[in-house]
């Protein structure tokens, strides 16, 4: 199983987080499995990253939290994405198509 | 970011908080049971979840800090946190608090008298475009010499770069009516004086133009305090006749209470103005024959222009005038200086070197408290590291000590503004009245302002290298070696001297500085002054011209005087002098030697011109050098005599005798055929007339039919206390003339003080200084070699128990402080060699390198280093090697 020790980059990180929350609400958990699970085990998210990230992006208004249960009846905090939340994520989204051509048209040229 | 939202979180914080932990729990507790369910142990499956969080307690500090405005609230925990720790070592947290308000509170005392004397702006409209034109002249050292009336008006006509000039001499007049006569000073100034200085009277309309037309003069401006002590602040003062010298003079003003124009060079009088009179140059001011330098000058220079504009197109129009007046203005030129700094140039370096001083004393106390917690962060070292392994962060740990420090120095600044507050007013107090024109120092926002820089400096520097050398020490090695010869502990110790030897090194200069100064003025009270300065009461007399307007007269009434002072009871004898000495004042002219050749009036020899009364040198205890005293005619008739000190005889009439000699001196004309020259008929000894530290200059003097003066400063001499005499004189006078005051009174001894006040200050305050310094740096190597001794308690156990006598442990441990002792005053001599120089212009009769005074200094921070290393030391020969080999 491959598991890199890259820490995400902090703007990669709220992408992530954003465009996980898109479909649907979630807890911190979640977060970490779905993107491990999408990434197929490449990306792993540090906790010790995940919740300071959360915690900023609740500050400043794209996503909201509330208490919930869980599948298990277990009570966790759910993180739901806002407006402006979206308005975040197209912004990041493209953002990061930008860099990736940018990346890409380099590893082609040189 | 939304500031709002999170200063609203501090608020409901401890929610926030169980938040956090509960949602962290949750998670972990998924991660678990996602675990068991792939197959793991309990333990295994709660390790691994643990795992991945990493550092908990960062994380949520973290979060945390998302949250909330983190540092502010970490800070405020810190503070509980650092308060808490204080109160449980009073002794530590007292002397370190003591140590610190000693420091800051002197630095803050200092600091607000500077303050007030050089950086507050001055009373004045526009203050930095006003100058002082003065006039040099190059074969004497005065650079601030009195202007000649004909010279300014030339210069006024002149330049371009001054917008306006104005011109000051004072004089002292008796002022009559409206109670008791009193002698008041009295600047006499041009029209344009207020205007210039852009000061307007608070009552009326003050001077105007039309006060320089002859005849319309007669008017005065009131100064504030008299306007409120004489004329009881009356409203309706302004158009009120006030009598100057039995003269009616119109009241046109009152000056504003903080106004003052007091510039002590060119004063004739050395007193502050009480009453401002327009003077217009009568048609003799404008001939550079008839007049000579008695005026001083204020200018403001033209907009855009600067200083040294001014000063090259005055030295360009001093030049033209010496070509033109050879005989007047030869080797005469200009020297400009900005008001502020003719204001402040007397107690600049004094005040500057006080500064340094209290700077390097709040140094000492710094690495004095640096020290003392190095010494506690090593008794503190495994709380450090546990608190390393519950997951704070280096930077957490290095916040938490300087806050510790902060709050130290916080304390110790409060208590030291209030020391400073306490402690200036204080100096203030016992300061001599002729030192600081302040009447209390307060503390206003920059003086605090100023405290706060100081203390959070202080606190920062102080609390910078423990703090940082505790966050980086190792936690595995602290806990395996309790503390005890860890890379942390070998930097604490390496710290520890470094500060000792700092220490003894800025106490090394600030002692040779306050020495250099207590040997200066031990060779300045050592200085014979030429004259018996005890039992002597003087006062200043001066009669109006109006009522005493012939020599004749003013002759008979100073006769009659002297006669009725030495008939009271108690007086020995009584005589007069023109200026008194102490004072600066005097009066100095050209003498031509009439055996040696014709010179310009500018070449001549210089000499002081004293004019005395009957009796003069026995009253003053003189002695006689050589031929006579004068003689009862000489003293009631102008016979041409004169006596010259043996400074003048030594000058200028080296290898002759200068008995019989004649003697043409230029005081009453400056034009050499309408003098008639004087013979000189005795040589008496020098007196120091400008001050201990001033050589005496050749003087020559006159009996008073010579030249008579209308104000005469009287000089009685008792049997018992003077000032017992001063009543008994006071109603002699008012017997001869109810209208004349009695000004000034003063023992001779106590001009004699006021002269050596400065210097008795600076030394007094410099030695207080070096004191603080020099207990700060016993109580630091005490300090160090204390710790050290206790540290090495089981080491100095096998010694004694190998044998060791407790002579050589007295020795091992008495070396040590010496090494550093030595070390430090080494480096100490050295920058005392560096920095002494700034004292050059405050020292008299001592090198600033004074080998003396630094090998004292050396052996006294010895002696006291040693007397502080030997109280430890002596602990440590009393080590019983049982108890020091179970210890720890």
């Amino acid at each position: 199983m491959l598991k890199p020790k890259n820490d995400l980059l902090q703007g990669t990180l709220a992408l992530l987080v954003l465009k996980t929350l898109a479909r649907g609400t979630l807890h911190g958990y979640g977060i970490t499995l779905h993107i491990q699970l999408i990434s197929k085990d490449i990306l792993r998210v540090e906790e010790g990253s995940l919740y300071p990230a959360l915690h900023r992006m609740e500050q400043d208004g794209w996503v909201t939290a509330e208490w919930g249960s869980s599948e298990n009846n277990r009570r966790a905090r759910y993180y739901r994405l806002t407006a402006r939340g979206q308005k975040q994520l197209a912004e990041e989204e493209k953002n990061w198509e930008r860099l990736t051509q940018a990346v890409a048209h380099v590893l082609q040229l040189a | 970011m939304s500031w709002i939202s999170r200063l609203r979180s501090m608020l409901r914080r401890e929610r926030l908080d169980q938040e956090l932990d509960e949602e962290l729990r949750s998670h972990l507790e998924m991660r678990t049971a996602d675990n068991l369910a792939a197959g793991m142990s309990p333990a295994q499956a709660r390790y691994e979840a643990q795992k991945r969080f990493g550092n908990t307690t960062r994380l949520k500090e973290h979060t945390r800090e998302v949250d909330i405005v983190g540092w502010l609230d970490e800070a405020a925990r810190d503070f509980r946190h650092a308060l808490r720790m204080l109160r449980r070592s009073p002794g530590f947290t007292a002397v370190a608090v003591l140590t610190l308000a000693l420091g800051i509170g002197a630095n803050t005392a200092i600091f607000s008298v500077i303050d007030s004397v050089l950086l507050r702006p001055l009373p004045y409209h526009g203050p930095d475009s006003l100058v002082m034109v003065w006039e040099t002249n190059s074969q004497h050292p005065n650079p601030h010499n009195t202007v000649s009336p004909p010279n300014f008006l030339d210069w006024q006509s002149r330049n371009t770069v001054f917008s306006s000039m104005a011109y000051i001499f004072d004089e002292r007049d008796n002022l009559t009516g409206n109670g008791d006569p009193q002698q008041v000073v009295v600047q006499d100034v041009s029209t344009n004086f207020f205007s210039l200085l852009g000061v307007n009277p608070i009552l009326g309309p003050g001077f105007t133009p039309e006060n320089g037309q002859p005849g319309h003069d007669n008017v005065v401006i009131l100064g504030y305090g008299i306007w409120k002590e004489r004329f009881a602040g009356d409203p309706a003062i302004v158009g009120k006749s006030i009598l100057l010298n039995g003269h009616p003079q119109t009241v046109v003003g009152v000056a504003p209470q903080n106004f003052q124009w007091f510039i002590k060079d060119g004063s004739l009088t050395g007193a502050k103005p009480q009453i401002w009179s327009p003077f217009v140059f009568p048609q003799s001011f404008h001939d550079h024959k008839q007049i000579g330098r008695f005026i001083t000058v204020v200018a403001r220079l033209n907009p855009g222009a600067t200083h040294s504009q001014a000063q090259s197109q005055m030295n360009a129009i001093a030049s033209r005038l010496e070509q033109e007046y050879p005989d007047f203005d030869g080797h005469w030129g200009v020297n400009i200086v900005p008001l502020r700094q003719q204001i402040s140039g007397d107690l600049r370096p004094a005040l500057l070197v006080l500064f340094g001083a209290v700077a390097l004393v709040l140094l000492i106390a710094c690495a004095n408290v640096s020290s003392l917690l190095l010494a506690r962060a090593a008794s503190r070292e495994r709380e450090m590291a546990i608190r390393t392994a519950i997951g704070a962060s280096r930077w957490r740990i290095a916040r938490q000590l300087l806050m510790e420090s902060l709050l130290l120095a916080l304390i110790g600044g409060g208590i030291g503004v209030m020391l400073a507050v306490w402690g200036s007013n204080a100096l203030l107090a016992a300061s001599p009245r002729n030192l600081l024109d302040l009447s209390s120092v307060s503390m206003d926002l920059r003086v605090l302002s100023f405290a706060l820089a100081a203390t959070l400096l202080a606190g920062l520097l102080f609390g910078f290298l423990p703090s940082y050398i505790s966050a980086n020490s190792r936690i595995s090695e602290t806990l395996k070696e309790g503390g005890r010869g860890s890379s942390s502990a070998n930097r604490r110790a390496f710290a520890r001297n470094a500060f000792v030897v700092a220490q003894f090194g800025l106490a090394l200069v600030l002692l040779t500085g306050s020495g250099l100064l207590i040997r200066s003025f031990v060779r300045l009270i050592g200085v014979n002054p030429g004259f018996d300065t005890s039992h002597l009461l003087t006062f200043k007399v001066s009669l109006p011209r109006s009522k005493y307007d012939t020599d004749p007269l003013r002759m008979a009434f100073f006769q009659q005087l002297l006669a009725r002072f030495a008939a009271v009871p108690g007086v020995r004898s009584a005589s007069m002098e023109s200026f008194p000495p102490f004072t600066g004042l005097g009066a100095a002219t050209g003498v031509h030697l009439l055996s040696q050749p014709q010179q310009s009036l500018m070449d001549l020899p210089v000499a002081n011109v004293r004019v005395v009364g009957p009796d003069y040198f026995s009253t003053m205890n003189i002695p006689l050098r050589a031929g006579r005293l004068f003689n009862a005619q000489e003293l009631a008739q102008e016979k041409h005599v004169t006596i010259i000190n043996q400074a003048f005889a030594d000058r200028y009439l080296h290898g002759v005798n200068p008995l019989g000699q004649k003697a043409a001196i230029h005081m009453k004309s400056l034009v050499e055929n309408q003098l008639q020259p004087s013979e000189i008929i005795g040589v008496v000894g020098d007196v120091h007339q400008m001050g201990l530290d001033a050589a005496p200059e050749p003087t020559v003097y006159w009996p008073h039919p010579e030249l008579v003066m209308s104000g005469m400063t009287i000089l009685v001499r008792t049997s018992n206390d003077p000032f017992a005499l001063a009543s008994a004189a006071r109603a002699e006078l008012q017997q001869l003339d109810p209208e004349l005051p009695l000004a000034g009174v003063a023992t001779m001894d106590q001009l004699l003080a006021d002269s050596l006040s400065r210097s008795r200050f600076t030394m007094l305050l410099l030695g207080i200084f070096a004191a603080v310094a020099l207990v700060l740096a016993a109580v630091g190597i005490y300090g160090l070699i204390a710790y050290s001794v206790t540290q090495r308690t089981q080491e100095l156990g096998i010694r004694i128990a190998l044998g060791a006598q407790r002579r050589d442990v007295l020795r091992l441990v008495l070396a040590q402080g010496t090494r550093l002792t030595l070390l430090g005053v080494a480096i100490g001599i050295l920058a005392a060699l560096a920095f002494s120089r700034l004292l050059a212009t405050l020292l008299f009769g001592v090198s600033a390198t004074d080998p003396l005074t630094f090998a004292g200094v050396a052996g006294l921070l010895v002696v006291v280093a040693l007397a502080a290393c030997f109280i430890p030391a002596r602990r440590a020969t009393r080590v019983d090697p049982i108890v020091a080999l179970r210890y720890q």
